[in-house]
């Protein structure tokens, strides 16, 4: 059985699905191929969404737990892992299945299988109902994102040792549990598993918890995570795990090791993920793919061969979905015949820790790296009347200034809603705004995004809440 | 009336200007755009036209004379004038100084002059000038008809060029009277579309369909505004317009909101190239306007994309389609002779001359000396020799060491003999200097020689090693070859190329005699070296090297 189309999509999650429905709103005939029932991809099944699901619940309990200082007292909470399991699972089958009824009302071909490329028009669909299509496409859109990175001799056969995935589905909530991996998603889900009562260890091979982010966003973050949690090894390496009677035997290595032998329910291992070019087929058409799996694309997305574009985690970092769902529309675009290109001044990135971390454009650290003069101007939250009233002021509002134009380069965050307030951040640095138009913008008082303006007063020396006069 | 013709704003930061050149006198009829003043300021040298028409009645300034800007320069009578409408390529650096208000305006002038006055009464809606070489376009849509209201900028037809769609706004308000085109047919530019009763306000007129339809010639490369000439008004103002930028940011934050970049990418403009005059360097639609309007009026006045090659790099096919490919980045230097060699190439009229000399006495005496040479430390070679017999040759022929400067209808003669040397290294070819070789002998040529290739292969050569030639030498005599057409190095008029020499047999006194014989390729500039001279060079270089004593005696 074979089904023409003018435009096929392979991969349902955040790129593939806003790529198919552009497509089909621009008049053209979409196939869209994933192996799930509906649309959504890791972001939805087993990645942002249901981690934000949980990660809302971990700080509702954390924060019952400090009301005790406000003179508030819940008692311990009661928690019922099927229950909760339960509302995960209603939030991700709710937005899944909206993907698959907006994908109907497109009329976008949803075929649910395996795709696997024949050559540079046809992609065979293994189908879940056992049968087999091929697709012959005009162009298509690979889509195929990211899996968790697996460690020989670490990711060892067992169900105690979990990636994101096994640790998303909660199966249940162990009482000692080790995360290998100080990055986002270790963090967030150590967080999650932290507030259900687990005693979680988290170890980081590098010198901090989430390499490459600007330190002083992650002091705010950790301080508050060593309290929640049983121990933060650093520089600290694991070299062995294996199954014992009572548990995870895990083997540490490193400078401060103090018991280097330990036992744990539980070990994720999240240091990392891998894009998806393997088995697709791709030898099949004229896609590259680089030393390190990624598809070689240009800026509007389009791979060594001509009818195929890429789009996504497999195109390359930061693997996020609102950086794929952009892709895929520049791609869309681009095989639409617009002038097109995928150049964003900035792509922010958020950590739904607890109390976020969020960047935009120039980091501190990248600037360095690359020896750009830049001016930082920091607001604590300290001063701000709303972190107070939350009794939330260990945040920090930061922006990366071109000292010559007064340009915003760079924004960054940490504290409660920094994955929400980055945004104007975001648009400050498209936008090609000036300091001067932060400062000179007004804010709602009293609320956490007077922080953006209070950054930019500090960069002047006359910021209302804080006396920090001007150097020079 | 008398209207007073100020010095008009030049540029940012320019108060004075020198005045090079009074181009009117009192009774003189000067017409809007005629230029009436040569002046010099520290940036440049320009002409500055009227703005009006009329016959000049006092002139108040004298050549030499420094004036400020605002200065009443002279007086005219404007009574039969028409008021030119204010030109949107002059802002910002030069809007006109003279108020508009001042002149009458007339009612029956109305349509040559859509000023920023309103004016009431019946106005005319013509189609646009559409970007070059567009004379005509099919109506594709009418979205006006007769009794409708129309506000400027309100997008009244729809039109398709050969190059692209295009949605034209009014620059005309009012209620529309009659309606003279049909959907399908065909108007020419400056063919009235319809009519309408009402306002007139039409400050910004005919500019904004320009920059829909070409595309292709803006993406040319356009890296040396700031080095390029600047004789002509229109090309100061056009260059004071459309500056190149330097970004000391990195270019992946672009000062341009997303909108304006794909505005940009659209219409073919690369953003980094537009100079933004919103706070912090900001690009706005605006500022990408006048960039790619500043392009098209270059284009317009040289009929070249920004420098002098008219070429128009052809679209590159898809090569995936016929089989495995790799793009790589050009190195500095390759990027830098494909630059400079097209230029060559392109503005330099080649010719090459081939001859061969008889080196044979030559060569003994070489292999004679060269033990004596080895021990100065350095190594007896033609090229060294050549190096010698070119500098005399220069000196005999000094229209070889010259420049060609076309924009002053100059030539220049350096009374220096600095020989150029093209080095194959592995990062690709690099072209050192040696200098005076008129006051140094062969053995000290020869040293130098062999110091100036180590340092080009180790990588040593400073950007001054490799400037201020007079004439190039490119042996490729190692390699092997008979002759070849070496590429002039421009700014010089003049490259000799060296190929391998060969014993081949000469017919000399009624036999044949194997005689060692060196091919010469002299390739020079036409427009200053005529094919006689070329001739004459290069025999001379000849004669030099079979009769090494003439060097003596001439050189």
């Amino acid at each position: 059985m074979a089904v023409n189309t003018q435009l096929a999509v392979l991969g349902g999650g955040p790129g593939g699905y806003a790529a198919a429905f552009l497509a089909a709103d621009l008049g053209m005939d979409v196939t869209l191929i994933d192996l799930e029932k509906n649309p959504g991809g890791v972001c939805l099944y087993r990645g942002c969404i249901p981690s934000k699901a949980l990660l809302h619940i971990a700080k509702l309990i954390s924060e019952a737990e400090e009301a005790k200082k406000w003179g508030v007292e819940f008692g311990a909470p009661k928690i019922d892992v099927d229950k909760l399991r339960e509302f995960k699972n209603g939030v991700v089958n709710k937005l899944t299945g909206g993907l698959g009824q907006l994908s109907k009302q497109r009329k976008v071909n949803y075929i649910q299988g395996r795709g696997e490329f024949l050559n540079s028009t046809t992609i065979r669909v293994k189908k879940t109902d056992g049968t087999a299509e091929d697709v012959i496409f005009g162009k298509a859109i690979l889509a195929t994102g990211s899996v968790p990175v697996k460690v020989p001799g670490l990711s060892i056969d067992s169900p105690r040792v979990i990636d994101s995935t096994g640790a998303l589905e909660l199966n249940d909530i162990p009482a000692r549990m080790l995360v290998i991996g100080g990055g986002y998603i270790g963090l967030e889900l150590t967080s999650v598993y932290a507030a259900l009562g687990s005693r979680v260890t988290v170890v980081e091979m590098t010198p901090g918890l989430l390499p490459g982010a600007d330190r002083d966003l992650v002091t705010a973050l950790s301080r508050r995570l060593e309290k929640k949690l049983e121990k933060i090894m650093l520089e600290t390496k694991v070299v062995s795990i294996t199954e014992v009677p009572e548990g995870l035997k895990v083997k540490f290595e490193g400078k401060n090791v103090t018991e280097p032998e330990q036992i744990f329910d539980k070990v994720l291992i999240s240091i990392g993920r891998k894009p998806v070019t393997s088995g697709l087929g791709l030898e099949n058409t004229g896609v590259k793919v680089n030393e390190r799996g990624f598809v070689i694309v240009d800026k509007q997305l389009k791979s060594a061969d001509p009818n195929i574009y890429a789009i996504g985690d497999i195109v390359g970092n930061p693997m996020l979905a609102h950086k794929a769902a952009a892709e895929g529309k520049t791609a869309v675009e681009a095989i639409a015949g617009h002038k097109t290109a995928f150049e964003p001044n900035a792509i922010p990135a958020v950590v739904f820790t607890d109390p976020e971390i969020a960047w935009a454009g120039l980091t501190e650290t990248e600037a360095k790296e690359k020896g750009i003069k830049i001016e930082v101007a920091k607001f604590p939250w300290g001063a701000s009347g709303k972190a107070t009233t939350m009794d939330r002021n260990e945040g920090m509002t930061k922006l990366i200034i071109e000292p010559e134009t007064e340009r915003i380069l760079g924004v960054a965050i940490a504290g409660v809603g920094a994955g929400d307030m980055i945004a104007e951040g975001t648009l400050a640095i498209e936008m090609g705004a000036v300091v001067k138009d932060l400062s000179l913008t007004i804010h709602p008082h009293p609320t956490l995004s007077e922080t953006m303006m209070g950054a930019a007063e500090v960069f002047y020396g006359h910021a209302t809440d804080m006396y920090r006069p001007r150097r020079k | 009336m008398i209207t007073e013709f100020k010095l008009p704003e030049l540029g940012e930061n320019i108060l004075t200007a020198d005045v090079v050149k009074v181009l009117v006198k009192p009774g003189d009829k000067i017409a809007a755009d005629q230029s009436v003043l040569e002046i010099e300021t520290d940036k440049a040298t320009v002409e500055v036209p009227s703005e009006y028409a009329g016959v000049v009645k006092e002139v108040f300034v004298k050549e030499g004379e420094k004036l400020k800007v605002g200065a009443v320069v002279f007086t005219f009578e404007t009574g039969t004038a028409e008021v030119k409408a204010e030109k949107p390529e002059v802002k910002p650096a030069a809007k006109p100084t003279p108020a508009p208000e001042e002149v009458p305006v007339k009612e029956d002038v109305i349509k040559s002059v859509p000023e920023a006055k309103a004016v009431t009464g019946t106005f005319e809606f013509v189609l646009p000038h559409l970007g070059e070489n567009i004379a005509s376009a099919d109506i594709t849509k009418l979205l006006i008809k007769a009794g409708d209201k129309v506000e400027v900028d309100q997008t009244v037809i729809e039109i398709e060029t050969d190059k692209a769609t295009v949605e034209v706004p009014s620059d005309i308000s009012g209620i529309v009277k009659e309606v003279f085109v049909k959907e399908g047919s065909k108007a020419k530019v400056g063919e009235v579309i319809f009519t309408v009763e009402g306002v007139s306000t039409s400050p910004k007129p005919k500019q904004e369909t320009k920059i829909s339809a070409p595309v292709k010639k803006e993406e040319a490369p356009a890296p040396v505004l700031q080095e390029a000439e600047t004789s002509k008004a229109e090309k100061f103002f056009a260059q004071s317009e459309i500056p190149v930028k330097v970004n000391t940011v990195p270019q992946l934050i672009v000062p341009a909101a997303p909108s304006v970049r794909r505005f940009a990418r659209e219409i073919g403009i690369n953003i980094n190239m537009v100079m933004g005059l919103g706070p912090g360097g900001r690009i706005s639609i605006e500022d990408v306007k006048a960039y790619a309007k500043g392009l098209n009026e270059q284009y317009a006045a040289t009929g070249c994309p920004r420098n002098a090659l008219c070429i128009q790099a052809e679209p590159l096919p898809d090569f995936g389609k016929w089989g495995d490919f790799e793009r790589k980045q050009m190195s500095n230097i390759r990027r830098k002779t494909a630059e400079h060699l097209s230029y060559s190439w392109g503005s330099i009229p080649h010719v090459t001359q081939f001859d061969k000399a008889d080196i044979t006495k030559l060569e003994e005496i070489r292999k004679q000396f060269g033990k004596k040479v080895e021990q100065e430390g350095g190594k007896l070679t033609i090229t060294a020799i050549l190096i010698k017999v070119i500098a005399s040759a220069l000196k005999v022929f000094p229209q070889f060491n010259s420049s060609v400067d076309m924009d002053k209808n100059e030539i220049i003669y350096k009374k220096y003999f600095n020989i150029g040397l093209a080095v194959d290294t592995d990062r690709g070819l690099l072209v050192p200097v040696i200098r005076d070789v008129d006051k140094k002998n062969i053995i000290q040529l020869s040293k130098e020689l062999n110091e100036v290739s180590a340092r080009a292969r180790d990588k040593k050569l400073s950007l001054e090693d490799m400037q201020g030639g007079s004439f190039t030498i490119s042996n490729l005599g190692g390699i092997g070859g008979t002759y070849f057409t070496p590429v002039v190095n421009s700014p010089e008029v003049a490259i000799l190329g060296v190929s391998r020499s060969s014993y081949e047999p000469v017919y000399t006194e009624g036999q044949f005699e194997p005689r060692l014989m060196l091919p010469l390729s002299l390739s020079y500039d036409h427009r200053v070296i005529d094919g006689a001279d070329g001739a004459r060079f290069i025999r001379w270089v000849i004669e030099a090297l079979e009769n090494p004593f003439l060097l003596s005696l001439e050189g």
